[in-house]
């Protein structure tokens, strides 16, 4: 895959530069572009009108303040501000829901292996996931898509393919394990 | 905590832990402590960078859906409301109080800059009365670097941090009073290196100048104005 960003992408990454310098008139020219899609990830997270109506506002304030952290490379410019709204939604969510005790994590791990190769353009990477949801389970692959696109949490993973949850868990990192292997090949 | 007992997990368990950080499946207190733990190790951040990015081809699966009109207004309001009042639609470069902003910002940087001073090359006595100094760095960004005028025409260079991008080249931008950013040229990234000071450039360096660093397209910008994010800035002071 090239690492040359296509014409729209190399836009929206220019338009970002210019909100970071203060430009108004490209904050809201960002905005005609993209703000349909992200209040397509509000409304589709939060499930609320009138609180994704809110929270679209919050979303942009964020673009407006954080322009000038974001850095060419990692990802696409398109998955950043979506990262942006889908965080802002995920933090909503979050704050209501009880904190669970009984997860645990493992990260004081010093080695991770070979790092994995940076994405500058995730659009030509959509076959590349779908097949590799392909390889799970289908039940498996349903709960990572839920849980991206419609930001479930544990608790409600679990209800919905009703098992406990723990074993959503486990099922969980296990597919995720066997998602980053299919991705990384 | 004790992983011992979980050995064969402790690899795919923090990858897994970053896909999950990045799914937002975390709770609060769980998501926060992994997101400093990310913000910390760039091997992290290449992880979860990987996670954005290949998830993020899903995207297309979020409906766009048209915004209420009267929202931009209100937007508008509360994202400018904390800025000075601008004369009007600003343009590009117009706006200089953002670089007014950015070098009394960097002033305090600046200062704790002084120590990288021992890794430059010994400067003459004659020099010294005249040298200044620019640590560049920003937030969200691990590019940073320290800039030392020589007092002979030179701004030598010393990366502290920071890794090349493919097809991407770092650019070092002057910014003096109410003028626009005059290019220094493109800068390698993992080494030092001496930029020879532009006239222009020259005649208002001192106390105040702010420098920055732009991520542009391979070989620098075509047209002489910046066009990418701005990884690392600072203000110029006398030491």
């Amino acid at each position: 895959m090239s690492l040359a960003m296509q014409p729209q992408s190399q836009d929206i990454a220019d338009l970002i530069a210019r909100c970071a310098l203060r430009d108004r008139v490209a904050f809201k020219t960002l905005y005609e572009r993209t703000s349909a899609k992200l209040f397509g990830v509000v409304l589709r997270i939060l499930k609320d009108r009138s609180e994704a109506e809110e929270a679209i506002q919050e979303v942009y304030i964020k673009i407006w303040q954080r322009a000038d952290r974001y850095v060419a490379g990692g990802y696409s410019p398109i998955s950043w501000l979506v990262a942006v709204a889908r965080n802002h939604s995920l933090d909503i969510l979050r704050a209501r829901r009880p904190v669970s005790a009984d997860i645990d994590a493992a990260l004081e791990v010093p080695d991770s292996g070979p790092s994995p190769e940076r994405a500058a353009e995730d659009s030509d990477e959509r076959g590349r996931i779908e097949h590799c949801l392909g390889t799970l389970d289908p039940e498996r692959a349903d709960a990572v898509r839920g849980a991206y696109l419609d930001g479930y949490s544990y608790d409600e993973l679990a209800a919905r393919y009703e098992v406990p949850l723990n074993t959503m868990r486990t099922w969980l990192r296990r597919s995720l394990l066997r998602l980053r292997e299919c991705l990384t090949q | 905590m004790s992983t011992s007992d979980h050995t064969g997990e402790d690899e795919g368990g923090r990858n897994a832990l970053v896909a999950e950080y990045v799914l937002g499946l975390l709770d609060t207190n769980e998501h926060k402590r992994v997101g400093r733990l990310i913000e910390d190790d760039p091997a992290l951040r290449g992880e979860r960078d990987f996670w954005i990015s290949r998830f993020g081809a899903l995207n297309r699966e979020y409906e766009d859906t048209p915004v209420p009109a009267h929202l931009f207004n209100a937007i508008e309001a509360r994202a400018f409301g904390d800025v000075i009042k601008a004369r009007g639609a600003t343009s590009f470069w117009d706006s200089l109080m953002v670089w007014r902003g950015i070098a009394a910002g960097a002033l305090a940087v600046a200062v704790i800059a002084v120590g990288f001073h021992v890794f430059q090359p010994a400067p003459n006595a004659s020099t010294l009365t005249t040298q200044l100094v620019a640590a560049l760095e920003e937030e969200g960004s691990n590019v940073k670097f320290v800039a030392l005028y020589d007092g002979a025409g030179n701004v030598r260079l010393t990366a502290l941090s920071g890794e090349a991008v493919p097809e991407k080249d770092f650019e070092l931008w002057a910014i003096q009073g109410g003028n626009n950013p005059v290019s220094m040229g493109v800068i390698p990234v993992n080494e030092r290196s001496a930029v020879t000071v532009p006239a222009d450039v020259m005649k208002g360096l001192g106390e105040g100048s702010v420098l920055a660093i732009t991520l542009e397209a391979k070989g620098g910008s075509t047209d002489g104005a910046p066009h990418g994010p701005i990884v690392a800035k600072g203000a110029v002071t006398r030491i």
